[in-house]
Parts: structure tokens; sequence; C-alpha cells
């Protein structure tokens, strides 16, 4: 446990201290920011559910990002130089300690990075809205920091996989197009075509194949609720049996997305050679 | 000897009407209704003043009469049937609590049951009742200023209405307060009412009409329900600076409009709604100045709904700008010109006449596939949905449907006097302590990071 806090703390000291995570940090930051001070403090009306717009805005962002940032800084840190690899190898401690520790840092890293931006808005949001609102916005974190999990494990799993760092990158910028929009459009396709129930299995079952969208759809349902997708949310509610229900099988589901592709992964190095 | 015991007997009488009377302050006697006694020995046109205190039983006015209590006095019902039941013409009811109505639904046991005209009803309130004020066959009847609350622990389906009217015309329902009923105000088979400044909210249905005619709404309020008002099977409708507010349930609307014709909506606020305004088998009807803001979906309309006309109107913020059940809609964009402020619309206006230059295409790729194919919402917001949407407005291959505004304004109509009416306008907040408070919090957050990320983690081995 100890060699992996020390392999953890040495992959986060060598990220924080990358320039472009720095500046992802900042950029990252001052969008999260903007999206909500313009969604929380515009003048309008009141007695409106502002924050979720706010929050879809939001939503739509740390979309795109957090995913592509997680494969990035994974694949990076798997096929960094021959020279620190061999080095790390050799020492004596098992692969599964490495692969874990860098694991570990790599998501205190973008944990670490994200939270300027999610900590500065939670203050804003801390002080503007009521504690429900509060209590959501930090669900809501806590899923897309799952996400970032789910992706920095997948992007380890490839670059174990494909050893050598152009491939890895490739395989990794076609995970992220796939999951962000051709699976989305695969399915939409599939629904207009299947009819009745079979149609509405398909949806739902779909939806598990995708880490992205189990996050979206959590999301819109924990941040807003569920008629904000109208009767497909009320469809969506009673396959799944109630509100509660559904949110535990989100997590359930997105905890096997983290732990199917890191136990291949563990074996797969474990039996590489370096 | 005579004139000493009618003196006896009178002295008699009158103890026992001063105790009758002490008493009456605190308790009455179940088998004994005093008010309906003293209903029943007034003259036709007398003013009867009710001191307050509790009335147990009740009531039938037969006879013209203007029953006042300046004192709330509360009519507690037996439980079963109506509470106070007017036959007769032009009866004045004010002042009073009535509560505890009858539970049958199938009798309609109601609050106050009117089968007269020209009566007024003012200044009550109504709680545990099943019904709240019924009109059958009645014309010409004021009710106003009453607070009618239902029974809160039914089914939705199980409670009555708050306003009921059964083939009564020429009625005005006017500052009452609905709720915890099943339909707020229910409207059958009754033209040229005049509802005016209602609050209405927590019911199923906001303001229900049935076969209704020429009917006015006016600055009502219908917020929280499931639905703010149902108009159905209706003809001349007028509604006017009324606000839908906050209609959320998997299938709720502001307003919706089911075989309605020749309506008009004029300056209405249509906020917060699942779908602001529902239309099927709906003809002709007209809107003008409304303000469809920040519902799931604006419009959802069927396409056996045809040339309805929306002229000047501002749609903002609504997630989707219309549903189409169908292939298209003949509905008219524009009047003579004048298109929709669309707050999604991209296009330019070289001649500065207020109008866009192009068209808005109301309806993109997704909100068409959503609303033939109801699943496909669950991937609202997802990349694949935008990405559809911005791929089909750059190659425009497929031809969805044709709903037009030739001539979009560049500019939302100003609502914000009805948004002042209603209380609406938020006041703007201390923007400047806010945006230090941001500032300094990044500021914090972004030092921290640097300052941990330079620090020196491993002494011996960094050297």
């Amino acid at each position: 446990m100890k060699i992996i806090f020390e392999i953890a703390k040495q992959e986060f000291v060598i990220n924080t201290r990358n320039k472009w995570t720095l500046i992802f940090t900042i950029i990252f930051g001052i969008l999260v920011l903007g999206i909500s001070y313009s969604g929380l403090l515009a003048e309008g009306f009141s007695g409106i559910q502002n924050f979720s717009r706010t929050s879809a805005s939001l939503l739509n962002l740390t979309l795109y990002i957090i995913p592509l940032i997680a494969l990035v800084m994974g694949t990076l840190s798997f096929t960094s130089d021959k020279g620190s690899m061999e080095l790390l190898f050799s020492q004596p401690i098992s692969r599964k300690q490495i692969l874990f520790g860098k694991l570990l840092g790599l998501f205190a890293t973008i944990f670490f990075s994200t939270a300027v931006g999610f900590g500065s808005s939670a203050i804003l949001i801390a002080l503007e809205t009521d504690f429900s609102g509060f209590a959501k916005y930090i669900s809501f974190v806590f899923l897309i920091l799952l996400l970032s999990i789910i992706f920095l494990i997948l992007a380890a799993f490839v670059a174990i996989v494909s050893f050598r760092k152009l491939k890895a990158f490739g395989t990794v910028l076609f995970i992220w197009f796939f999951f962000e929009l051709f699976y989305d459009i695969l399915v939409i396709g599939g629904t207009v075509l299947l009819k009745g129930q079979t149609a509405n299995t398909f949806v739902f079952i779909s939806l598990f194949g995708n880490p992205v969208d189990l996050v979206r759809v959590g999301s819109l349902i924990v941040l807003d609720n569920p008629t904000i997708f109208g009767a497909a949310g009320a469809q969506l509610l009673r396959f799944f049996g109630g509100e509660f229900f559904s949110f535990v099988i989100l997590i359930f589901t997105l905890s096997v997305w983290c732990l199917i592709p890191l136990f291949i992964a563990s074996k797969k190095l474990a039996k590489q050679d370096i | 000897m005579i004139f000493e015991e009618v003196k006896y007997r009178y002295k008699y009488c009158l103890w026992i009407v001063l105790f009758g009377f002490i008493l009456s302050n605190k308790i009455s006697f179940a088998e004994e209704n005093i008010l309906q006694t003293r209903i029943n020995s007034s003259n036709i046109g007398d003013t009867i003043r009710v001191k307050g205190g509790l009335y147990i039983g009740n009531l039938i006015v037969n006879k013209r009469l203007v029953l006042i209590s300046d004192e709330n006095a509360v009519i507690r019902g037996s439980g079963s049937e109506s509470i106070i039941t007017i036959l007769a013409d032009s009866c004045v009811l004010q002042g009073f609590q009535i509560e505890h109505s009858g539970r049958m639904l199938v009798n309609e046991d109601a609050g106050i049951l009117i089968k007269s005209s020209f009566n007024k009803i003012i200044n009550n309130e109504l709680h545990d009742i099943l019904f709240g004020i019924y009109l059958l066959h009645s014309q010409h009847n004021l009710i106003e200023n009453n607070k009618i609350i239902g029974r809160r622990f039914l089914d939705v389906g199980q409670r009555g209405s708050g306003i009921h009217l059964w083939n009564s015309h020429w009625n005005t329902i006017s500052q009452n307060e609905i709720t915890d009923t099943r339909d707020g105000m229910y409207i059958q088979n009754a033209n040229n009412t005049t509802i005016t400044f209602n609050r209405v909210y927590k019911v199923r249905y906001g303001l229900h009409y049935m076969y209704a005619d020429s009917n006015y709404f006016y600055g009502n309020s219908f917020t929280d329900n499931m639905a703010g008002a149902a108009i159905m099977y209706a003809r001349n409708i007028t509604f006017r600076k009324n606000i839908f507010l906050r209609n959320r349930s998997f299938s709720s609307f502001g307003v919706l409009i089911q075989d309605c014709h020749n309506s008009t909506a004029d300056s209405n606020l249509i906020i917060d709604n699942r779908i602001g305004i529902f239309f099927e088998a709906s003809t002709n009807n007209f809107f003008k100045h409304n303000l469809i803001m920040k519902n799931d979906a604006a419009i959802q309309i069927f396409q056996n709904s045809i040339n309805n006309t929306f002229t000047e109107n501002n749609f903002i913020d609504n997630l989707s700008p219309i549903q189409i059940i169908g292939k298209t809609t003949s509905s008219n964009w524009n009047l003579k010109n004048v298109g929709n402020y669309w707050d999604d619309y991209g296009g330019y206006d070289l001649d500065l006449n207020g109008t866009g230059d192009v068209g808005f295409k109301i309806q993109n790729v997704f909100d068409y596939l959503e609303s033939n194919y109801p699943l496909t919402r669950l991937y609202l917001y997802s990349p694949a949905a935008q990405a559809l949407s911005i791929s089909a407005s750059i190659f425009p291959v497929i031809e969805i449907n044709k709903e037009f505004d030739n001539y979009p304004l560049m500019q939302p109509i100003s609502t914000r006097s009805i948004a002042e009416y209603f209380n609406l306008i938020k006041s703007p907040k201390n923007n400047l302590s806010s945006l230090l408070i941001i500032f300094f919090s990044y500021i914090f957050f972004i030092t921290i990071y640097i300052k941990v990320s330079r620090k020196n983690l491993f002494p011996t081995s960094s050297g």
C-alpha cells in the first residue's frame, strides 16, 4: 500500500508540473466559473429553475472535456519514455502496484486540476442557492469524477495493450470519438428503426454500453428531474424501478465499467514483456 | 292575572333566549340548527347578520336573503350532502367559513350548491369539502374573493372541483384562491363566463373548459398543477395576461388546447412548464404577445391542428421549440410580415426593419426525431444530438418539415409589465461582490495548485 502511494505521489508531481496540466486547469476553471456565474446571477425571473439550465451547460462542457483529458493523460503516463518506465519496472515492486499507483496519481491530478473550477463555482453555488442545490452539485461533480476514473482506466488499458505510443494515441482518440458521438448516433438510428417494446429495451440496455451516456442521463436525473426526458424519462424510471433504484444501478454499472478494464489491464501488464 | 302570567312567561322566554345566546357563542347542539331556524323564520329580502361561532348542520336558503357574518362564523356541515344549498335568486352569502361537506363523488357534495341566479358569494373560506362552489343551471352569479381548500389526503381523482359550473351562463368568478382540489375551475356547458384574477395551485387542471363557448379569462395565475388551463371542445375563448408557471410532471402542460377553435391568447406568460402549449385537433386559434420561456418543449402540436397563427410571441430558453406529432402542420408563424422572436435564431437584419432577412427553420432534426420517437429524448444534450442538428443545417439533405418563420423578430417583445404584475422580476443582485468572491476563490485555488505542484515531495531523490 505504501508503495502504491509512493508511485502515486511521484505520478502526481510529474503530472502537475506539466505545463499542459496547468493550462488545462486555468482554462477549465474559467469555463466552469463563467457558466455558473452567468447562469446563476443573470437578471431574469424568480421562482424558476435557473440552476438546471446552468448545470446542463456545465454537463455539456464536462462531458466533452473530462473524458478527453483523462484519456490523453492516461496514455501519456503509460507510454512515457522507455528509460523511466524500465527503471520503474526494474524495482522490486509488483506490476499491479505500479498500475494502481499510477492510476491513483493520475486521478489525484485530475481531481486537483478540476478542483479549481469545481471548487470555486461550489463556493458561488453555496452562496447563491440553498442546500439541495448544493447537494445536487456535489453529486454531479462526483459523477463526473467517476467518469474520469473510467476513462483513465480505459487509457491505461489501451496503452498497455497497444504498447506503442502512436498506436495508443490513435486508439484512444477513436475511443473518445466513439463514445461521444458514434455510439449515440447508432443507438438513435436503432431506436428509430425498432418498434414498441423492443425499442424501449434496446435504448435502456444500450445506455449501459456507454459510460458517457450513463453519466449524462444520471446527472440530468439527479440535477434536474426525470421529467426533463418526458415520456421517455417515465418509461426509464419504470424500467429500472424508481428513482432510487435507477441511481443505484447507475453507480453499480459505472463501477463495473471501472473494474473490468482494470482487471484485464492488470492481467495483461503482469504477463507483458517489457 | 293574565298580565302577570304573560309577564312571567316573557321573563322566562327572555332567560332562555339569553341562555341560548351565550351557549350559541360556544357550542350548539347538533339537533338544533339555529341558522336554519332563523332562515325559516325570516322574511323575503331580510338581512341576517350572523355572529361569530360554530354553527352545525346543513343549510337550505329557499328565499331571497342576505346572509352576512362579519365575525367569520363557522358553518360545519353534517358530513353528508352539500353544506349550503341556495335555491332562491339574488341571495348574498358573505364572510363565512364553511367546512365538512359530504363525501359522495356521485352526488357531487359541495360546500355551496347554487341552483339559482343573480347570487353573490363573497369572502368565504371553504375547507374540508369535496366540491367547493357548485353552480347548477345558474346564471349571472358573482363568486368573488373566496378561498377554497380541498381534501389533500384524497387522491386527485377522488376529489371534486374547486368551482364547478354546469349549464350555467354569464357568471363571474373573480379573485378566488383554489388549491388541493381535482380541477381548480371546471366549466362545462357554460358560456360567457368571466374569470379574472384567480390563483390556482397544486390541483390537476387549473382551469378546465368542456363545451364552453365565448369565455374570457384574465389575470389568473396557474402554478404547480398538472395542466395550467385545459381548454377542450370550446370556441371563442379569449385569455389575456394569465400566468402558467411550473406545471411540471411527466405529462404536464401550461395550456392544453384540444378541439378548440377561434380562440385568442394575448400577453400570457407560459414559463417553466413541461410542455408550454399543447394543441390537438384545434383550428384557427390566434396567439399574440405571449412569452413562452424555459419550457422543456415550447409547443407540442398534432398534425390535425391547422391554421393556428402565432405572431409577436417570444420563444426564449426552451429546450425544444416545437414537437410536431405527425409530419407537418399548416400553422402560420407570422402575420403580415411580422413573425415571432426565437432566441436561437442566428440570422441577420441588414435592412434594419426589425425582422430577420432569412427565415427561421423552427424544428431541427433532433426535435423532429424526439417528437416522433419520444425515446430518443434520452439523448437530449448529447453530443450526438447536437452533431445531428448541426450537420443537418449544413447539409440540408433531409426535408423534415415546412415549419418556417419567414419574418423572425430580431428583438423580443417586452413583457416586463405583466411579469412585474405577477411579482416575477428578480431584484438585481449585487453582482460585484459575487464577482469578487469568485475572482478571489479562483486565484486562491490556482495558487494552491501551483504551490502544491512546485512543492518538493521527494527531497532525497530530486537532487
